[in-house]
């Protein structure tokens, strides 16, 4: 992890918070990519457009369901 | 979620200056509560020139894929806040959406930004997350909730 220096706390809290590698997004990759490759899915391509989160939320469990296919 | 996929679209919005902001499972695991998710949820911007810049960084990453057009500002600013895009690579989705309620939206919700890999992403604060799952019916929704509050000792006041 570098050293990084600031002039002011102002300009340390508007730095970006570092993640580094092999930290949280590579954890959270890893994991989805485990998950893929127990669950694997198709999924529909295109645009599908909702008037409310309650809506969304339905067509995800949906084509979640749908979308479970074999381990190739 | 492919790692590079996901990176691509995240260098995309950046290059486009796309004023988004992550939230749900993929700007948890930024923040160290990692669990599995198939999609990334974001919040766009309601305006006419940021959904172009949204159309623009996808066209990018997904140059042959003619159904981006069909993410629609009449929709987006209209009676339809929430598109889901499904690229033709199909290894993960987007949930794009420009208000959640009443009263969740781009400009309501609390954002830092992150580096990854050199990208700058903007990424709901967790006090922000917390508020947009404690309230939700869906049983993981609430999962998170206290996750979250565990984790950074968050209360119903924050």
């Amino acid at each position: 992890m570098p050293v990084e220096r600031y002039r002011s706390v102002e300009e340390m809290n508007a730095a970006p918070i570092r993640v580094v590698a092999g930290d949280p997004f590579e954890r959270f990759v890893r994991i989805c990519r485990r998950y893929w490759l127990l669950a694997p899915r198709r999924y529909p391509c295109g645009v599908f457009r909702f008037r409310t989160i309650e809506e969304a939320q339905a067509a995800r469990a949906r084509v979640s369901r749908e979308a479970k296919r074999p381990a190739e | 979620m492919d790692r590079d996929e996901l990176l691509g679209l995240l260098r995309a919005f950046e290059q486009e200056a796309l004023e988004y902001v992550l939230i749900g499972a993929t700007a948890m695991g930024l923040h160290g509560i990692v669990r599995a998710t198939e999609d990334a949820d974001l919040f766009v911007r309601a305006t006419p020139e940021n959904l172009a810049r949204l159309r623009t960084a996808l066209r990018g990453v997904y140059p042959d894929d003619a159904s981006i057009d069909e993410i629609r500002d009449s929709d987006l600013l209209g009676e339809y806040p929430s598109v889901r895009y499904y690229p033709p690579t199909g290894d993960l989705y987007l949930d794009i959406m420009t208000r959640l309620g009443e009263a969740a939206n781009y400009d309501s919700v609390e954002k830092e930004i992150k580096l990854v890999e050199g990208i700058r992403v903007s990424v709901a604060t967790p006090a922000a997350l917390y508020r947009l799952k404690r309230d939700t019916l869906r049983p993981l929704d609430r999962r998170d909730a206290a996750v979250l509050a565990e984790r950074f000792g968050l209360k119903d006041t924050d």
